[in-house]
């Protein structure tokens, strides 16, 4: 833990736990497979080190080590040495490094871009003017201003290519940096030997073209993967590096967000992010909890009142006290998941990184083919085509397919509040076609109760006991009083009003002058004493002596005996209707499992028109279901408190915990809801369908624009212009198809 | 056509202005939060034109 505190600006977040410490950092530089494979073979170098796993899409590196052995510096020295700079993931560091990185690319893009229109415009007239039209000593000029322009061109907007061969070359892999800086340096090599001899042909224009095109695709990724790299977008928020502690003298200190302990005093500026659950102090907040719940609504929040980590002070600067060390909160947890699952590669990624690999070895044998085929057949064309197979295959295509699909679609669900927490866990959602979801707490909400039953013991009717039920809970502030407020009937006239605290409710109730029902001869004019309440309390009125015939439950009685029980019970959520049909409309079969009573579990599988419901079921039996259930070669997606249902979760296909507090960091579930939104999960479900689409689309895309580009090149029917932009494009479609996920508006 | 020898000079030095211009405005961060300005007005201490989007970034 001390060399993670120590460099703490560089990793984000890093967890020791059983002699292992995990630190999640961005690393710049990194654009394909080969990349993550160069990191992943140099850190494998290093002794200690356990664990490499590199996220071409978000540019992320996940190490874990052991810290006896290692250290978190020697770790970062290595990814630097490798040529990939490290990053810190978040805060005012990570965002400078990112302006630095998006205005140096613009100014390359810049250069590049004035540079192609200026030598375009000097060499146009060679190219068109008939041999005798020209004066040589003009034309000769012509091209030495070509060369002039295009040779700052190449050093510095053409840097990162020439950089990322060499990278490639030491550490001797083929990335795709290589085939393009060949053609590049080819094609000015060229083009300056044939401007001082004085004959031949000259490329300024497609060096400078390819550049610029090549650079605006990069840039475009950049910017892309820079947004999804920001844990900022990824969770909604951002922890900031740093937060202003109130010190004992009221003034305040700038302290590492680390530092911060339960009891620390913390001004949060308008606007700024809670970095801790702590408690308000100042009067009154507005906070914006969406990181949370989800939804994006500024809630008011008094003194004293619980602040979860990660809202926004959407209302004025506040003052808060922590409530717990930071790495303790819920938002610390979140992010944690987060990180590991943004830190790894999915499989289907892995398999299409293999492929790229080979790519750019076969692309230089095939431009040497064509080089040799052209020599013979016509040699005046071998080098332009040569040109245009090395810049117009992208393997960047290929490698990028996957991974910034599965970045486009877990962002879009992490702002509806369910976190996929491990890599390949939407690839096996979209597989998914059985759901077994618990019920208490999954399908009923916690903690929320409703009148479910109601016994008559007196001569009331229903409609009466609840009236009456109603009228004595009128003023009562008790949680339960809300479930009787609508039977309330204003003409029931209740005096002597006695709240006992904890066990119930006294008054004398007189009727109103047209009563709504005729309580009989007990009814009389002065009022008769009843009270709602515990059993204990409303018996001894009552003088009823029988013991309680439910456990659960509220009594109303009155001086001549018990007159009615409330069962309670817990209600559905009530999105879980509109959950469990679009599970249905998506083809996954809902199966209710749960461990409560047969009657309880059958309501609930009847409100909800679920066909199969298993009742007082053990953790053990959960298994077993489940267990049966794939045994019918069924894929099953689990849900429930992540506590509980820990083994059923476990042997799911995919499990989805729904968690809440500091609990959501234990559960080993691959998809974290963080609010009461069930819904959201199957919506994950069509968006993780989407998804493979998209990457199935973007596979297929990628593997025919090489297979058609590739041949068109050879023949030289691309000129070499149209190949850098067809280059970029590759990527760009791939990128941009990706963000389609991301930008789509779920169905609610 | 011999004028070409001064005029082609001449525009690269105009290249070479709108090179270090272009420069010059992305270092200052003229191309950072291209919609803070429009919303400068929906800001209670009012538009912020001299404001962190230039002075802060560049440094």
């Amino acid at each position: 833990m001390t060399a993670a505190t120590t460099s703490s600006a560089h990793a984000f977040w890093s967890n020791a736990a059983a002699g292992r410490a995990r630190a999640v950092f961005a690393a710049e530089g990194i654009r394909c497979a080969s990349c993550s494979r160069s990191i992943e073979r140099a850190l494998g170098g290093v002794s200690g080190v356990a664990r490499v796993n590199v996220n071409v899409a978000t540019s992320r590196v996940c190490v874990e080590w052991d810290p006896s052995k290692t250290q978190l510096d020697t770790i970062l020295r290595t990814v630097a040495g490798a040529g990939f700079k490290p990053l810190p993931l978040a805060g005012e560091a990570a965002e400078t490094a990112f302006a630095r990185e998006r205005r140096t690319a613009l100014k390359r893009i810049g250069l590049a871009g004035l540079g192609m229109m200026q030598v375009m415009m000097y060499v146009f007239g060679v190219y068109v003017a008939r041999p005798e039209a020209i004066d040589p000593a003009i034309a000769s000029y012509l091209k030495y201003v070509g060369m002039a322009i295009t040779t700052p061109v190449l050093v510095y907007s053409g840097a990162p290519f020439f950089v990322g061969a060499w990278h490639d070359l030491r550490r001797r892999t083929l990335g795709m940096d290589v085939p393009v800086a060949l053609a590049l340096c080819l094609a000015f090599v060229a083009s300056v030997f044939n401007t001082v001899r004085g004959e031949g042909q000259t490329y300024f224009d497609s060096v400078t073209m390819f550049i610029f095109f090549l650079s605006a695709g990069r840039y475009v990724e950049m910017v892309v993967r820079q947004r999804s790299l920001s844990v900022s977008d990824a969770v909604g928020r951002s922890l900031p590096a740093q937060v202003a502690r109130v010190k004992a003298d009221g003034t305040t200190e700038r302290v590492p967000i680390r530092a911060v302990v339960a009891g620390d005093t913390l001004q949060i500026p308008k606007g700024g992010v809670i970095p801790v659950d702590a408690t308000l102090g100042s009067e009154v907040a507005l906070v914006d909890e969406s990181l949370v719940t989800g939804e994006s609504r500024a809630e008011r929040r008094a003194a004293g009142d619980a602040l979860l980590g990660g809202s926004l002070s959407v209302g004025g600067a506040i003052r808060v006290v922590a409530r717990r060390d930071v790495a303790g909160s819920t938002l610390a947890s979140v992010v944690a998941l987060l990180e590991r699952a943004q830190g790894s590669r999915p499989q289907i990624a892995r398999a299409a990184d293999r492929v790229a690999n080979g790519f750019v070895a076969a692309t230089l044998l095939l431009a040497l083919a064509v080089v040799a085929a052209w020599l013979v057949y016509d040699p005046s064309r071998a080098f332009p085509a040569a040109l245009a197979v090395l810049v117009v295959t992208c393997p960047c295509a290929l490698s990028l397919a996957t991974p910034v699909a599965v970045a486009a679609a877990s962002t879009k669900l992490a702002r509806r509040g369910l976190l996929v927490t491990r890599a390949d866990a939407l690839e096996r959602l979209a597989g998914v076609d059985t759901v077994v979801l618990d019920k208490t707490g999954t399908l009923t909400a916690a903690g929320r109760l409703s009148i479910v039953g109601m016994t008559m013991l007196g001569s009331l009717d229903k409609k009466q006991a609840l009236a009456i039920a109603a009228a004595l809970e009128r003023s009562s502030s008790h949680p339960f009083a809300a479930l009787f407020a609508r039977h309330d009937q204003p003409e029931i006239a209740v005096v002597d009003l006695r709240d006992v605290d904890g066990r119930g409710v006294e008054a004398r109730i007189t009727l109103g002058i047209e009563p709504t029902f005729d309580l009989g001869a007990r009814a009389n004019v002065g009022g008769t004493r009843w009270r709602i309440g515990r059993h204990d309390f409303v018996s001894e009125l009552a003088a009823d002596t029988a013991a309680p015939p439910g456990d659960l439950g509220i009594y109303l009685g009155s001086e001549n005996g018990l007159e009615a029980l409330f069962e309670l019970g817990e209600i559905l959520r009530p999105e879980a209707f509109a959950a469990i049909e679009r599970f249905r409309a998506l083809g996954v079969e809902p199966i209710i499992a749960s461990g409560d009573r047969g009657e309880a579990v059958d309501a609930a599988r009847l409100a909800l028109h679920v066909e199969r419901a298993s009742a007082r079921l053990e953790p053990a039996g959960k298994l077993e279901l489940i267990g049966e259930l794939q045994a019918q070669g069924r894929h099953v997606l689990a849900i429930g408190d992540g506590v509980n249902d820990g083994p059923a979760l476990a042997a799911s296909n995919v499990s989805c915990a729904m968690g809440e507090g500091s609990a959501i960091a234990q559960a080993a579930s691959d998809l974290l809801l963080l609010n009461d939104g069930l819904s959201v999960v199957g919506e994950a479900v069509a968006t993780s369908r989407r998804m493979m689409q998209v990457i199935r689309q973007n596979l297929r895309w990628s593997l025919v624009y090489n297979l058609a580009a590739v041949p068109l090149a050879a023949f030289d029917l691309v000129p070499p212009w149209l190949a850098a932009i067809g280059m970029s494009a590759s990527s760009l479609v791939v990128v941009l198809n990706a963000r389609r996920l991301a930008a789509e508006k779920g169905a609610e | 056509m011999n004028i070409l020898f001064v005029l082609i000079p001449l525009s690269l030095v105009l290249l070479g202005v709108s090179v270090w211009s272009l420069f010059w405005a992305i270092d200052t961060g003229q191309f950072e939060n291209l919609d803070e300005a429009a919303r400068g007005y929906e800001n209670e201490e009012g538009p912020t034109n001299d404001g962190p989007s230039i002075k802060d970034r560049a440094k």
